[in-house]
């Protein structure tokens, strides 16, 4: 199967400082996927040279078999939801949602039969003649999809579609995107800062970094196998334990050590707090490493422990609330978790 | 202690008013008077002079030059303007304000030196002079407050309206006519009215500038030369109520709204 969307060595400078270095990203028809990172990243560039709004300093894009990184934004099979929506303030809903197609010299029957179809799509009938500017975020955010989605996009672009609404209504719109998705069955990308959005939305999640896409894949290989320390520190909470690897053997500051295949460099092992376990007596475990408890808090669905196995080191473990005796501060415990449940990635 | 203060400015400030606003209200209370002296008392009312103004053989071309070179100098600022003004706000900052202090030098100069230099280049180019002259230098002046007012409007203008027009489909061209300038578009009319205002009331440059001819400020000045009647008053009453009028319009328009 081939890629929709493919970047290839895409990159942009300005001036001096790179927003993105040559990448590489190939998406495929159907993905809901999600371009993640902290701001600053990239990610907005990268999405706006797909959209046709920033020329790449190198490489090219091409969608659908055609290259098209040298063609304005009104020619791409791109349509973009932008951050704060960009609506026609003088127009009303039914106007905004109709620009498209007029631009298109559709005949005027067939514009009023695809708008009001949409708009009911949307929920916004009742809404149609209403300026957009006397909208709530949540409607705006709809007319904004509405509007982009009526011309039938190969991609739709999203640059952090819910940043701007409050946490019960993104939740709503989250569930709106996810239905959106299934029922048009196009190709969506959003770009996001919130982990949270991107694995509950996305298929496929690209973790980028300081202009760089440190991993790509499905949400559950970023989440249990990133490849990167940012990746896991970015998405998740993670334990991270500083250690050295010489001759397939990995040895942690903090005392245990294990086998792991690879160069010999300094390495950070890995492991979510979900994953570590509180040992009872004679109780084994691949990896074992005690200390005492400096902190417990329950935290509704979790207890969250912090053990210090050393002067510089704590690992924070999450516990079932069922978990009995419940531990308590200053107590010597043992941890452990198996080895299929950490990561040994590059320091 | 406090009312005894803000008293004592309220009366002061009244008398400011006062002071800035009677020349004005005698001009126009005279213009109505039936005696054929500006001075009191005012023995009746009546619209003696404005019929004397009607028939005055130089005031219809007069009045003609002036609307003519008025919708001229908006038209064509509003347009320049507005070009200049969006070009600006999408330069970076410095060099927006190095280039915007460059466009406005022209208000910055006194109008007696703009005036005798655009006569002595008008002349120099063998231009000949006439109402395009005329136009031509008023555009100079009033442009730089089209720039200005435009200008404040598209600093804050939602550069994602226009994106997502491209992103839907229209051309530069396409996004400008459907989406920029429907928003824009009071505060450019406002502009244009400012211009139009300028111009209808400037005397000095025209002065300089239109040759043979007149428009009503310089048809004023003509007048006062020969003896002050009151129809001075009535024209000078029509130019405040041309420019008073458009003036009014262009803040309505311009008013910043949400």
């Amino acid at each position: 199967m081939t890629a929709l969307l493919k970047l290839r060595g895409i990159s942009k400078r300005y001036g001096d400082a790179v927003a993105v270095q040559p990448l590489d990203l190939d998406i495929f028809a159907h993905d809901f996927v999600a371009i993640l990172g902290p701001s600053g990243c990239g990610k907005t560039t990268l999405l706006r040279m797909i959209g046709g709004f920033v020329a790449p300093t190198s490489g090219t894009v091409e969608i659908d078999g055609r290259d098209v990184t040298r063609i304005g934004p009104e020619q791409r099979p791109t349509n973009t939801v932008f951050q704060g929506y960009g609506l026609f303030p003088h127009m009303t809903v039914r106007q905004n949602v109709g620009y498209g197609l007029r631009l298109q010299k559709k005949p005027k029957a067939e514009i009023a039969d695809r708008v009001a179809e949409a708009l009911r799509q949307s929920r916004l009938t009742e809404f149609a003649d209403r300026s957009v500017t006397a909208l709530s975020g949540g409607q705006q955010q709809r007319v904004a999809l509405a509007r982009a989605l009526i011309l039938r996009p190969k991609v739709l672009l999203l640059d952090e579609p819910l940043a701007a609404l409050d946490l019960k209504l993104r939740h709503a719109m989250q569930d709106e995107l996810r239905r959106l998705h299934q029922e048009f069955g196009g190709t969506f990308v959003f770009v996001t800062h919130d982990q949270g959005e991107a694995l509950s939305l996305a298929n496929r999640i690209a973790v980028m970094n300081a202009g760089r896409i440190e991993q790509e894949g499905d949400a559950e290989t970023i989440y249990t196998a990133p490849a990167t320390r940012f990746v896991a520190t970015f998405i998740g909470e993670a334990n991270l334990l500083p250690g050295e690897r010489k001759a397939g053997q990995v040895k942690l500051e903090a005392g245990p050590s294990f086998a792991d295949a690879g160069a010999d460099e300094p390495v950070t092992t890995v492991v979510r707090p979900k994953a570590v376990r509180l040992l009872r007596a004679e109780e084994k475990a691949d990896i074992e490493i005690s200390g005492s408890l400096t902190e417990v808090v329950y935290l509704g669905d979790h207890i969250k422990c912090v053990v210090a196995v050393s002067d510089k080191q704590d690992v924070v473990v999450h516990l079932d609330v069922a978990v009995a005796p419940r531990p308590v501060v200053g107590e010597h415990v043992r941890l452990g978790w198996s080895i299929q449940q950490q990561r040994v990635v590059s320091a | 202690m406090n009312t005894r203060s803000n008293i004592i400015w309220g009366i002061i400030a009244f008398a400011f008013i006062v002071f800035l606003l009677s020349p004005i209200v005698l001009l126009v209370i005279f213009s109505f008077t039936s005696r054929s002296l500006t001075n009191f008392p005012i023995e009746g009312l009546s619209l003696r002079w404005w019929q004397e103004m009607v028939a005055t053989r130089q005031f219809w071309p007069a009045l003609a030059n002036s609307l003519i070179i008025g919708v001229c100098v908006a038209v064509v600022s509003a347009v320049v303007g507005t070009l200049a003004a969006m070009g600006l706000a999408a330069m970076p900052k410095r060099r927006a304000s190095i280039i915007m202090g460059l466009l406005t030098l022209p208000v910055m100069l006194p109008p007696l030196v703009l005036g005798v230099a655009l006569l002595s280049f008008y002349v120099s180019i063998d231009l000949k002079l006439g109402l395009t002259t005329v136009i031509l230098s008023h555009v100079l002046f009033a442009q730089p407050f089209v720039i200005l007012i435009v200008h404040a409007r598209m600093i804050s203008f939602d550069p994602r309206v226009v994106e997502s027009a491209r992103d839907l489909g229209a051309t530069p061209l396409q996004a400008f006519f459907t989406v920029t300038l429907p928003i824009i578009q009071p505060v450019v009319i406002g502009a244009a009215l400012v211009a139009a205002a300028l111009s209808i009331d400037d005397f000095i440059i025209t002065f300089f500038t239109i040759g043979t001819g007149n428009t009503l400020p310089t048809l004023v000045w003509g007048m006062i030369r020969t003896g002050l009647t009151p129809a001075v008053n009535a024209i000078g009453t029509l130019i405040l109520l041309l420019t008073i009028g458009s003036t009014i319009i262009a803040l309505q328009l311009t008013r910043y709204r949400g």
